[in-house]
């Protein structure tokens, strides 16, 4: 039987007369990795502090390692460690300093807690600048440091807001690899929240997109991309392929940052079996009776930023609330 | 383990930096003020040892009770009130307040050591203040006994007289009087503290609010409001100054600020323990 770290059913959560979070569902299982992804104000950080115990619910029912956060805290600090963005430090302290002494409220042995230490400083490349006083540390490095007191000791379940906020190419290339270890060989179930879709889609198990307050989508990424595959055609004369295609019953489709300007893009109609139910020859003779040369076709699905962007341009997300 | 994380934190700011040298520059401020005075009123006649009230009157150990009373009054609090609005409201600003709840360390544990710690701070200043004061006096004027007399200051009623070794004794027990004084403003800046995001806001809070108490608590209007006002006790120690020192009046405000610093650590505590977080 799966172990659910987090169970949450029909969670809320209102500041004043706004609701953050409406009825959220959400379950994490012991080695899995869940991305939670929304626009700013969907209520991802509202979540994350529920399942922190800072934010007390206002419905529904959540359970982090089978504790309560709000009643039971200290119960649930016990298996799962937070990373809050952005990072918040003990600037007087050295990054050793600051290790140990949050090591140390885990109840660890001196001897243990040096050894996670200094395991957390190596796994964070933060061993060379260990000794320094966190105030003279980048945003990079705090970055780092914050991460590096979340793996103290391992915990079951580890929850991250932005992880690879602030961090340089080869230092989000190294978390990765360590999230990834972490999940598969410690078996560590990770909640991560992240604006950076590219690195969700590397990750993520499995996602859960907010948006104001509700659970838009819950599943693995290629569920969400399934069923938006579509063709993307090179032409000669665009205005007047997209022409044709409309008066052939097709739609076209927004172009994409990533596409030249001589490409449109077709989606599929409907009962036609997907972008397959769109052949080749059949496309040449369409966009030929126009007069349109087709200089190159190929298929295409939308990366997990372009759905995305596309579902947030759909249904604008509310801004914050001021608290 | 968060006790210790307290004190390093503490030892590292600037806190106790800053204390130690706004005592310094008050103690030299009142040495100046000393000079002077004897100075203006006996037209550059007197030496410093002696003013115009009583030639025998002044020494270091009068001057080391004067200064400590005026610093009681305008210094110490303040910095009472700092250390307590620095650590509730100061950490949850820095987003530190997080951090440490997302250790597996309880609510109470996690107050109650920083209450302790600021309660530790403030007593280790208010020792260092009456310290320095007389050291100071020791060596720019000298130590004698100390005489007091009734006057502006309301330090005393009517005439007391100490001899010299007898008056460190009662310095030295001026110490925890006026540290236990301390402990009310102390608790009740850390109950603001609880209330508010700033640690600006929370120490300008609990300030004007011990100043207005303050003033209330002095003023004869406000005769009927006197008991139910921490600030109408924090004085008490000046009675410990007194040829005879009448300990049950002592007792009686000690635990009077006992209770008022009982009442503000409960009601921080219980606003602590339900603030969300967010």
């Amino acid at each position: 039987m799966v172990k659910l770290l987090v169970e949450a059913t029909a969670l809320c959560k209102r500041f004043g007369t706004r609701w953050a979070l409406q009825r959220v569902d959400l379950t994490v299982a012991a080695g899995e990795l869940v991305a939670l992804v929304g626009a700013n104000g969907s209520g991802k950080s509202t979540l994350l502090k529920l399942l922190a115990g800072l934010l007390r619910p206002d419905g529904g029912r959540l359970t982090v390692a089978g504790h309560e956060p709000w009643r039971e805290r200290e119960a649930v600090m016990r298996t799962t460690r937070f990373a809050f963005a952005p990072p918040a430090l003990f600037e007087a302290l050295t990054g050793r300093e600051q290790l140990v002494a949050l090591a140390s409220a885990g109840g660890a042995s001196v001897a243990a807690r040096g050894r996670e230490v200094e395991r957390a400083l190596a796994a964070l490349g933060l061993a060379a600048r260990a000794d320094d006083r966190v105030r003279t540390y980048s945003f990079g490095l705090r970055q780092r440091l914050t991460l590096a007191q979340a793996l103290l000791p391992l915990p079951q379940l580890l929850v991250l807001d932005e992880p690879t906020e602030g961090l340089d190419p080869v230092a989000v290339r190294e978390l990765r690899g360590l999230l990834r270890r972490l999940r598969d060989e410690s078996g560590i179930a990770i909640v991560l929240a992240s604006h950076l879709a590219a690195e969700v889609e590397l990750l993520a198990d499995r996602l859960v997109v907010l948006e104001e307050g509700r659970v838009a989508f819950a599943g693995p990424v290629e569920e969400l991309l399934a069923g938006q595959e579509e063709w993307v055609l090179a032409v000669d004369r665009p205005q007047a392929a997209a022409a044709a295609l409309v008066a052939a019953g097709f739609t076209p489709r927004p172009a994409r940052e990533r596409d030249r300007a001589d490409e449109l893009r077709v989606a599929p109609r409907t009962g036609t079996g997907g972008a397959s139910g769109l052949p080749l020859a059949r496309l040449q003779e369409l966009l030929g009776g126009a007069g349109v040369v087709l200089r190159e076709c190929h298929r295409d699905r939308p990366r997990l930023e372009e759905a995305l962007l596309a579902r947030a341009v759909a249904t604008p997300g509310a801004p914050e609330p001021e608290r | 383990m968060i006790a210790r994380l307290e004190a390093l934190r503490l030892l590292r700011s600037r806190r106790p930096l800053v204390a130690a040298l706004a005592l310094l520059l008050f103690l030299a401020l009142m040495l100046v003020g000393f000079w002077t005075y004897a100075e203006s009123r006996t037209r550059g006649a007197a030496n410093f040892e002696y003013t115009y009230e009583n030639r025998s009157y002044f020494n270091g150990l009068t001057f080391a009770l004067y200064a400590f009373y005026f610093g009681f009054v305008l210094l110490l609090p303040v910095f009472a009130a700092i250390e307590g609005g620095a650590q509730i409201a100061g950490d949850r600003g820095a987003g530190l307040l997080a951090l440490l709840l997302t250790r597996p360390l309880s609510k109470p544990r996690l107050f109650l050591a920083k209450a302790a710690l600021a309660a530790g701070f403030v007593t280790l200043l208010t020792g260092l203040f009456l310290l320095v004061a007389l050291l100071i006096g020791l060596f720019a004027v000298g130590w004698g006994p100390l005489r007091l007399y009734p006057g502006v200051l309301q330090m005393t009623d009517a005439p007391q007289f100490l001899a010299r070794d007898e008056a460190l004794v009662r310095f030295l027990l001026a110490w925890p009087a006026a540290s236990l004084a301390l402990l009310a403003p102390l608790s009740f800046s850390l109950w603001i503290s609880t209330l508010t995001r700033s640690a600006v806001n929370a120490v300008g809070s609990a300030v004007a609010l011990y100043l207005v108490l303050h003033v209330i608590a002095e003023v004869h209007f406000f005769e009927r409001l006197r008991p139910w006002l921490f600030t109408s006790h924090t004085a008490y120690w000046r009675g410990l100054f007194a040829e005879s020192i009448d300990w049950r009046e002592a007792a009686r405000h000690a635990l009077s600020l006992l209770g008022f610093t009982a009442l503000f650590l409960a009601l921080g505590f219980r606003r602590f323990r339900r603030r969300e977080e967010g």
